[in-house]
């Protein structure tokens, strides 16, 4: 939950993670993150993004290295701790909706937190105006579009308060207002944001700090406008220019 | 519409009964629960020549039925797996049991027919009574009242999380199925020789979309409970339990009298 903890909220050092003895897929990973930023994780497919996001929420507790979110040692035995401080939002909405209704699954996080009923509806009330889906409160989920669907498992997270929200890859399958919609609700949300994505577009209206990751390193850490223009650095990681900047 | 399709539009039918904004989804779960399980056992108690009371017990299914809005065709052809069973129960009764226990007319009614009849009347009271229970409450509710009855936790979630798989699975499957008939489009259905392959496909596939939406769930604090809205006890509850309680009682008694 938004602790109102300021400062560092992510310090990562000299983090590494295999899934296999001696198949690294993140090598010495140094980040630290603070309150308010918002930083895109870049990189082509299979080079670690989404295991690095999977890690900061303790999804994989056997890691070398140090990795601390909001004060907090991810282990296990501080995972409670932890994921009261970070959110994640799936790249399959779909998935992350398992309630019968909309109004149940935003409530779902601060319910499990063990909330008095007027908080739980305060912050389900607040989620919900955040991402301008007051309307599908009663809604059942699977009847909802695809966007409708990503907005609410946005929704889910922001009704837990938290300091860091995850999110891996929120532009995709998204109609062009919808993305709009997306980069502007991402705007006004003030916690510190990871978001993963192969949308560069996306990241130079959502970021203000890009990290490039590739075959398990950080290749980049920096400003988003100074990657974004490198074409050499992203083509000699498998990626290429923005749209906006590649004359498409 | 494949058939995978039309059953999960079934469900979401099924689900969209439940949330529907009616008297009877408003009654507490608790009270539909009791009535459901005390309606089955007593129906199932009555003798297999005691058809005027199990006929009189037909009162609460129609009731369900006509006062809840549910459309019993539409019961039915839900129940469509499960109605075929039931009356092949007892089918074989008649020639086993050819003593006459009735006439009407020339007609000679032997304990066989008499029996098998009660049989599939038993059996098909029981599900309309399960179908009014499922269509009015949802399966949250239905969960609560399990608890609130001191069944297990690990059962009681164990039955909600089938309950929200069992979406997934389907979904999965529809998706295999479709992708399927696209690229084989004169096959009459699934060849047998793809069946292992799909099949094992579609359990990786719902495993790892089961274990996203698990993920899901521990990211956001769930700790081997579900949370579930505690409802408080109405004056109506009780009214309409104990209502239907007497009537039982009553049916149930009174057989002996008829």
């Amino acid at each position: 939950m938004h602790t109102g903890v300021h400062g560092e909220l992510l310090k990562i050092e000299h983090l590494s993670f295999s899934y296999e003895k001696g198949q690294e897929v993140l090598t010495d990973i140094n980040l630290v993150a603070h309150d308010g930023e918002s930083i895109g994780i870049i990189g082509s497919n299979g080079i670690g993004k989404s295991t690095l996001m999977k890690l900061l929420v303790g999804l994989y507790p056997d890691y070398n290295g140090v990795l601390e979110v909001a004060g907090h040692t991810v282990d296990k035995k501080n995972l409670s701790h932890v994921r009261e401080h970070i959110g994640y939002v799936f790249q399959d909405s779909e998935s992350q909706l398992f309630l019968s209704t909309v109004e149940d699954d935003v409530a779902f996080g601060p319910q499990n937190y063990g909330l008095s009923k007027e908080e739980v509806e305060r912050r389900v009330s607040e989620a919900l105006a955040k991402v301008h889906i007051e309307h599908l409160r009663k809604f059942q989920t699977y009847k909802l579009s695809g966007g409708e669907k990503k907005l609410s498992a946005i929704a889910t997270i922001l009704s837990m308060e938290p300091d860091i929200i995850i999110m891996d890859e929120p532009s995709i399958a998204l109609d062009p207002r919808n993305r709009k919609n997306l980069i502007k609700i991402l705007r006004e949300i003030s916690s510190l944001k990871l978001i993963t994505s192969h949308d560069l577009d996306f990241i130079m209206d959502t970021c203000e700090r890009t990290i490039l990751l590739d075959d398990g390193r950080i290749i980049f850490d920096g400003p988003t406008s100074e990657i974004m223009h490198d074409e050499k650095l992203l083509t000699d990681h498998g990626l290429e220019l923005p749209l906006r900047f590649s004359g498409v | 519409m494949n058939s995978i399709e039309r059953n999960l539009n079934e469900l979401n039918k099924i689900q969209n009964l439940q949330q529907r904004s009616h008297w009877m989804n408003d009654l507490h779960p608790m009270g539909k629960l009791l009535l459901g399980v005390v309606y089955i056992l007593t129906v199932v108690s009555f003798g297999k020549y005691e058809l005027v009371p199990i006929i009189m017990m037909a009162v609460y299914p129609i009731f369900g039925f006509i006062v809840g809005e549910l459309s019993f065709r539409e019961g039915i052809y839900r129940m469509r797996l499960i109605l075929p069973l039931i009356l092949f129960v007892g089918i074989l009764n008649p020639f086993f049991d050819r003593d006459v226990v009735l006439r009407i007319g020339n007609l000679s009614v032997t304990g066989g027919m008499l029996s098998m009849l009660t049989l599939m009347l038993k059996g098909f009271f029981s599900v309309l009574s399960a179908y009014i229970l499922i269509a009015t409450t949802s399966i949250d509710d239905i969960c609560y009242a399990l608890r609130t009855i001191h069944i297990p936790k690990v059962i009681v979630i164990v039955i909600m999380l089938i309950y929200r798989y069992f979406g997934v699975m389907g979904n999965e499957a529809d998706r295999i199925s479709t992708a399927y008939r696209l690229r084989a489009p004169r096959q009459n259905g699934i060849n047998y020789k793809a069946w292992g392959t799909l099949v094992g496909q579609w359990l990786l596939r719902s495993m790892d979309r089961a274990n996203i939406v698990y993920e899901s769930m521990l990211l956001r604090g769930f700790k081997g409970d579900f949370f579930v809205h505690k409802k408080g006890v109405r004056k109506t509850d009780i009214i309409y339990v104990a209502f239907w309680l007497l009537l039982f009682a009553a049916i149930a008694f009174g057989r002996r009298f008829m």
